[in-house]
This record gives C-alpha cells, structure tokens and sequence, in this order.
C-alpha cells in the first residue's frame, strides 16, 4: 500500500490515515490495519458490518487510541504513535463532526438545547437564530421545545446530526448516520446534510454497508473488508461487483 | 431542646455536606472513570469510615491533630490555635466521617452515566471539567440528592467522633446527639426524649425523601 503521508499528490489530502490496532475484547484476535488518504469531498467506506468501519471513525475522532499509527486532517497531524508510546490532540480539540449509529441525544436537553451544546460562546438571540436554521437543516425545526424521550429514532439522529453541524467541525464523519430514516426522508436529509458541508467546505467521510448510500454519497469509495482497505477509487469502478450482484438478486426477483 | 445545640447541628451538617459534595465529585469522578491499578485501595479507605469504630476515627483525629504531630503543630501554628475541640475540628471529622456517604452514591451515578453521552459530548467540543458540569452532574441529579441527603443525615447523627475531637462544649462542640447524651446523664429524661423525637425525625424523613425519589425512577438502592 502506498504511504497516504506522502506528497507526491498534487494537493493536500483532507485526510490521511495509517492505523495498526489490535482488539482483545469483543471480536477476538481482530486486527485493524489499514492506511489510506481522502482527496475527494465525499468519501465514503463501503464494507459489511464487523469489517472495523466504526473504529476507523472513532480513531479519527480521537475516541479509540489505536496501538499504532497516525492520523492527520487538514495536513496537521492530530495523533500519532508508535509501538508504545502515545498522544496526540484530546477529541474535545479535534472538531471532528462525529454522527454516530447511536445519536446519543442528551437526555437532560431539549432538542434545541442539545442543538445548542457547543454554541455555549455565542449570545442568546444569535444562537436561537442558529439553532432555528440547523434544525431546519435536519427538518427537524417542529422539534425544538422537544424531550429525547419523546422522539422516534430517526428524529433523534437528526437531532444528532443538527448538533454535531452546530459545533463547526472541520470534517464530518458519518456512521451509518440514516439508518433508522425510511428511503425518502434519507434522501432528503443526506442531500441537505451535503449542502451543508460543501457550502462550509467541510468534507464527508460517511460508513455504510448501504450499496445504494455508498453511490449517492461518494466521490470516492474505500472498500474494507476484515480491518483491511480492499479497494480505493470511483464508486462504478470499486461498487462494480456489488451493483451486479444487486441487479442480479433483482432481476431474478423481478422474473420470479 | 437545646436550640443552641440545634442551630450547631444544623450548621455543622451544612457546612459538612457542602465541603463534602465539593471533594467527593472530582473524587467519584477518578473512581468512576479511572483504570488506576490504586483504585480499589482508595474505595477501601474512602469505605473505611463506614465499619470503622468513630472512636478510632476520633481518636486518631484527637492525636493527629494536636501537639503530638508535626502535622499538628503546623496546623495549630497556621490556625494559631489547636483544632481539637473546636468548630472547625468538627468539621474535619464530619467530613471524613462522612465521606463513604458522599463518595459511594456519587461513584455509582458517574459510572451508571452512558459513555456515548460523554463521547459525544467531548466530540462536540467539551472538555473533561465542561463534561462533569454540563453532562455528568445533570444525568447523576439524584446520586447528587442521595450524597447530599445522606452526608447531612450522616452529620446531624454523628456521636463518637464529635465527642472525641471535639468533647462536650456547649455553643462551641455540642451537638444534639451529645446534649441528649447529657440529658440522660442528668436524668432529664423529658427533655431527652424530645431531643431524641427530633433526630429520629429528621433522619426519617430525610431517607423518606430520598426514597420517594428513587422509587419514581424504579430504583431502590440508595448507596
């Protein structure tokens, strides 16, 4: 695999990885180890579940320190180890947009006000407003004076996705992040969740074992499968397997 | 009653519980979340004033604390006087008699707190301090009631570690629990009687309380 670190591209990768990590707990003996650099605004890791997405974006965020290994964004280096010793920027200092599979909406919170978590600095009537329109963003603006408790899931994830927007990161990492939405509202929410970022220059890196949001979502696709980067490149050229496969299981289903 | 001793109380548990909330959060907080290999060590002195005698406590307190020690010495010359048999001698032993009640309640609450909350909110932008203020604290609101409640109960009902620190001085050391032990020693049993119905009180409907706040959540355990 080539050194994602290197400069030979002709411009800086937003993202470059190199991450050795081994699990003891959990799946036994798993062994991630994969590097890779995200040119493309909207990449997107494309691999079935256990293939060790979800780490990948917790090691990113800075949530899970891998054995080895080295991260940066932007061209900063943002963590870096060697066998055995450690560091690296704390996550509350990598604005790392992180949406999890579990939206982990305060519960303590309004939706608004969980919204405005990281708008602590701005004053009162600024942040109405700015919670007012991410919330639109996520289409979630009837929600505001809301408890968690009183949502559905795939009100929660929007609730999710609005906050984490609120915190200005400088990239979004997405974890399955429309998994509890049905088809339509997914794609209306995937589609203004990538206004945003262009319209911020914030690049995407979203995870799905999704074919059809592994198309709709990627410039570029990373397959991984086992821990390991399988594939890089154009989502016609790395997907072609799979959209055969599922053109196949729909054909016959359309035969039958 | 002895309205001197009451307000001596009062003030005593409040001081107390306040001073013990402040050292018992950053304490859970390290119990709660640390993979510190002295971790079970501190749970067990943390727990000690629980099967300990207060006796012993108080004795240790007694001589720790006064000329015999150089920690003594130094705190009687900072204090310019010593600490034993005095207010703020009580408070020391108040604190660390109470800690485990304190401690106990709010190391279970931190621990039971959803780790994603505290992901994401680090995510977000917060700190370690941030996180305890704005996450931590709101979603162990009723470990925090529990410590409170019972650091205070625990105070007002405190006997063998006030009298051994602090002896018997009224306005100065006597707390209820001391006056009622007086009053039996006068045989004023009217007047003990009534001291006792009050602490029996306050401690009854300082656990109903608390009780009445965990059973609305399905939770019965206190500590």
């Amino acid at each position: 695999m080539s050194d994602p670190f290197a400069s030979s591209s002709p411009r800086l990768p937003w993202l470059a990885v190199e991450v050795d990590h081994r699990f003891q707990r959990g799946s036994p003996g798993f062994h991630l180890q994969l590097a890779f650099a995200a040119h493309a605004p909207r990449t997107v890791i494309f691999g079935p579940s256990g293939s060790g997405k979800s780490s990948l974006l917790r090691a990113i965020a800075g949530l899970l320190q891998p054995d080895a290994g080295r991260i940066q964004l932007h061209g900063e280096t943002v963590w870096q180890r060697a066998h055995g010793s450690g560091g690296g920027i704390p996550v509350e200092k990598r604005r790392v947009g992180l949406v999890m599979q579990n939206p982990a909406v305060f519960p303590h919170l309004t939706a608004a006000r969980n919204v405005a978590f990281a708008l602590r600095k701005i004053p009162s009537p600024a942040k109405k407003e700015q919670v007012g329109r991410l919330l639109q963003i996520v289409g979630a603006e009837s929600l505001a004076n809301r408890w968690p408790r009183e949502l559905s899931g795939g009100q929660l994830q929007r609730v999710a996705i609005a906050r984490t927007l609120a915190a200005q990161p400088s990239v979004l990492l997405l974890d399955e992040p429309f998994a509890a939405l049905d088809a339509e509202s997914r794609q209306q929410l995937s589609q203004n969740l990538h206004r945003w970022a262009s319209e911020h220059s914030v690049p995407v890196l979203t995870v799905t074992h999704n074919l059809e949001e592994a198309f709709s979502s990627g410039d570029e696709i990373l397959a991984i499968k086992d821990g390991r980067i399988t594939a890089q490149g154009k989502p016609h050229e790395v997907l072609a397997e799979e959209r055969d496969q599922l053109l196949r299981a729909m054909g016959a289903l359309l035969i039958r | 009653m002895d309205i001197t001793a009451l307000l001596l109380t009062f003030r005593l548990a409040l001081v107390t519980t306040v001073i013990l909330l402040l050292i018992a959060v950053p304490l859970a907080y390290w119990l709660a979340f640390t993979a510190s290999r002295f971790k079970t060590l501190v749970q067990a002195v943390c727990a000690l004033p629980i099967v300990l005698p207060p006796t012993v406590l108080g004795f240790y307190l007694l001589v720790g604390l006064g000329p015999r020690t150089a920690f003594g010495r130094g705190i009687t010359h900072l204090l310019g006087h010593p600490l034993a048999f005095t207010f703020t001698g009580l408070i020391v032993g108040s604190v660390i008699y109470s800690l485990p009640f304190a401690v106990q309640p709010l190391t279970a609450g931190f621990a039971a707190v959803d780790r994603s909350m505290l992901e994401a909110a680090a995510t977000l932008g917060s700190g370690r301090v941030d996180r305890i203020l704005r996450v931590i604290l709101p979603l162990s609101r009723g470990s925090l009631l529990t410590a409170g409640v019972l650091s205070f109960a625990h105070t007002v009902g405190e006997f063998g570690v006030v009298l051994m620190i602090g002896g018997n001085l009224p306005g100065a050391t006597q707390t209820l629990s001391i006056a009622l032990y007086d009053q039996v020693q006068d045989f004023q049993y009217a007047q003990a009687n009534r001291t006792a119905l009050f602490l029996l009180a306050i401690c009854l409907i300082a656990l109903t309380l608390l009780y009445s706040q965990r059973s609305t959540r399905g939770r019965n355990d206190l500590v």
